[in-house]
């Protein structure tokens, strides 16, 4: 939004020197660790080595965003968003698959950026499971909920921006139903269109298309990204021998709850993205600060 | 989940390093090498330990949840792989090999020994530990970890005053037709999100006035290494390192396909199997010895 912020807030910072230096050890060291498989394990320890491959991809980010000091303001935003993030899956436990984590951590990253969304996904998968237990799915879902925030940040932020600045007025937004009903009798005019000069049905025809992208955005990530990933992740610790076949077995068998999932998703954008993305927007103007990022 | 078994327990009173060295080993181990000894050490002592812990609930957890995933495991492998060079039968045209069903039974054990590692860990263990090992390496996030998890049951607690007031002026969550009980709760979350954003920046300025970020500063901690966990985790690394100059050896090895061999029975495998037992039952053996000299003492 603000052109004159510094640009090293600016999600993922390659001119930071450690960073580059961590993303070459560990695109040097995702080779080695196939090689360390197929020499010593005859390429069978498929488990370890995933492991070992998804855990040294999210190092890179996290010196990332240790390297930039992050100001109080922003830790304490993030850790209120994993806290939310956590506490909604928590508070739908009863319903498997059924869970607000994916779209709360896309507003996240729409929101703050894609640095921020990385963290944001990979500690409300980290956290969460000190609540419903730490297992070996745990590094696999920290990698699937950051990668789907720091993808929703690069996608969204500049339409997040958007839809928080208020660019269709708040009372054609929907409100609340009373003040629906004041706005509609006293500005709408009787073709619904032009407003005090405000292209009132255009806007919010426009904000209607971004929160639908967003949902189709949410829908396809969290069937592809996460269902793929972790059906993977249960391939290889329940296989001896990973082939095209047990892998489609895997996705097939997955797939009507990575459906439930992608679902659970959407419906949870359509209720929640708009509402929280102004409320993360109008912080971050009230109080100035992460303006970089959007 | 389980603070009382994080209390009782004698293990989970050592330094975090132990801890985590422990589990480490102990869910490595078996996932990277899958000889059945073992593999049925480290499932015999994971699963006494979390009964240990849990009782009753343990056991059920351990025939209700693990077993079944275990019989899971041992099927899947010898109906989806088909090398292995001695044929029992044939199914459905594919050959259903006994290599492939050894494989899948050793990794059900595998798999119900490292959820049953994972379960006592997440008895055992409180996050403060991790906190406490990992906050030096990643300063940020572990602030974030650990302010997350104390927003947990303060935004229950402010959920419940919000509800409380709401209801006040006659908008209840609990009674009324269902899709105004749904806008209320979604109210609620409104409000609580606003409150927690404000409250956000409140406390972040307080840590700005306290000082956060600047250099100097020190960690609380509550954990001393001393000469109990020196002695603890210089017997636990021989043990390991036993262990795995065996493994590396080969003196005990397993190959699957295409035919199954193992090895392991030399005297030198059998001190690594030993070693390998010693390692696993450590928390356990520190409970039970706890238990028994406690109850001496109450005689």
């Amino acid at each position: 939004m603000t052109s004159g912020a510094p640009r090293t807030r600016r999600g993922f910072d390659l001119r930071f020197p450690k960073t580059v230096l961590v993303a070459v050890v560990v695109i040097l060291c995702i080779p080695a660790a196939i090689a360390v498989n197929v020499l010593a394990f005859d390429g069978r320890a498929y488990y370890v080595t995933a492991l070992a491959i998804i855990t040294l991809s999210m190092l890179p980010f996290a010196v990332a965003f240790e390297g930039r000091k992050p100001q109080a303001r922003e830790l304490v935003v993030i850790a209120v968003l994993v806290a939310i993030t956590v506490a909604g899956r928590a508070a739908f436990f009863m319903v498997p698959q059924f869970k607000p984590v994916v779209a709360l951590v896309i507003i996240s990253g729409a929101a703050l950026g894609p640095m921020s969304g990385f963290v944001v996904g990979s500690l409300s998968g980290f956290v969460s499971n000190f609540i419903f237990g730490q297992g070996p799915w745990t590094p696999w879902q920290m990698f699937a909920f950051g990668m789907i925030g720091f993808i929703a940040g690069l996608v969204f932020s500049r339409m997040a921006a958007a839809i928080g600045s208020g660019d269709a007025p708040v009372h054609a937004r929907g409100g609340n139903a009373s003040e629906k009903a004041d706005t509609d009798s006293v500005f709408a005019q009787p073709d619904g269109t032009a407003v005090w000069g405000w292209d009132v049905k255009g806007r919010l025809r426009t904000e209607r298309i971004r929160i639908a992208l967003l949902c189709v955005f949410g829908f396809v990530i969290t069937f592809v990204l996460y269902g793929i990933l972790l059906d993977t992740a249960a391939a290889t610790i329940f296989s001896s021998s990973i082939s095209f076949d047990t892998l489609l077995l895997m996705y097939i068998s997955g797939a009507p709850f990575n459906l439930v999932h992608a679902i659970s998703t959407v419906v949870f954008l359509l209720l929640l993205a708009r509402t929280m993305i102004e409320k993360l927007e109008r912080v971050k103007k009230k109080y100035g600060f992460m303006q970089g990022v959007s | 989940m389980t603070a009382s078994a994080a209390d009782r327990s004698i293990f989970a009173g050592y330094h975090p390093i132990i801890n985590y060295v422990f589990f480490g080993y102990a869910v490595l181990v078996p996932i990277l090498f899958m000889h059945p000894v073992l593999l049925a050490i480290s499932f015999a002592s994971a699963f006494s330990w979390f009964v240990y812990l849990n009782r009753g609930r343990g056991l059920k957890f351990g025939l209700g949840l693990v077993v079944p995933l275990m019989v899971i495991a041992a099927l899947f492998n010898p109906a989806f792989n088909h090398e292995g060079a001695t044929i029992l039968f044939y199914m459905n045209d594919n050959p259903i090999t006994l290599e492939s069903v050894i494989y899948g039974i050793c990794a059900a054990v595998m798999i119900g020994g490292v959820i049953l590692w994972f379960a006592c860990y997440n008895a055992v263990m409180t996050s403060d530990k991790f906190i406490y090992l990992f906050g030096r390496m990643v300063p940020a996030m572990s602030l974030v970890i650990s302010m997350a998890l104390r927003f947990i049951p303060r935004y229950r607690a402010q959920a419940g005053r919000i509800a409380s007031a709401r209801r006040g002026i006659g908008f209840d969550v609990s009674s009324g037709k269902f899709l105004r009980r749904v806008r209320s709760g979604g109210e609620i979350l409104s409000v609580m999100v606003t409150w927690a954003l404000e409250n956000a920046i409140e406390t972040s300025d307080s840590m700005r006035s306290r000082g956060y970020g600047l250099s100097g500063r020190t960690a609380y901690s509550v954990y001393r290494f001393d000469s109990r966990d020196r002695a603890m985790l210089v017997a636990m690394l021989a043990l390991m390192a036993a262990v795995a100059t065996a493994l590396a050896a080969e003196v005990v090895s397993v190959m699957f396909f295409p035919l199954f061999t193992v090895s392991g029975t030399s005297p030198f495998g059998m001190a690594a199997f030993a070693c390998h037992a010693a390692v696993c039952v450590i928390p356990l053996a520190l409970d039970v010895r706890e238990d028994v000299v406690w109850r001496m003492s109450l005689k």
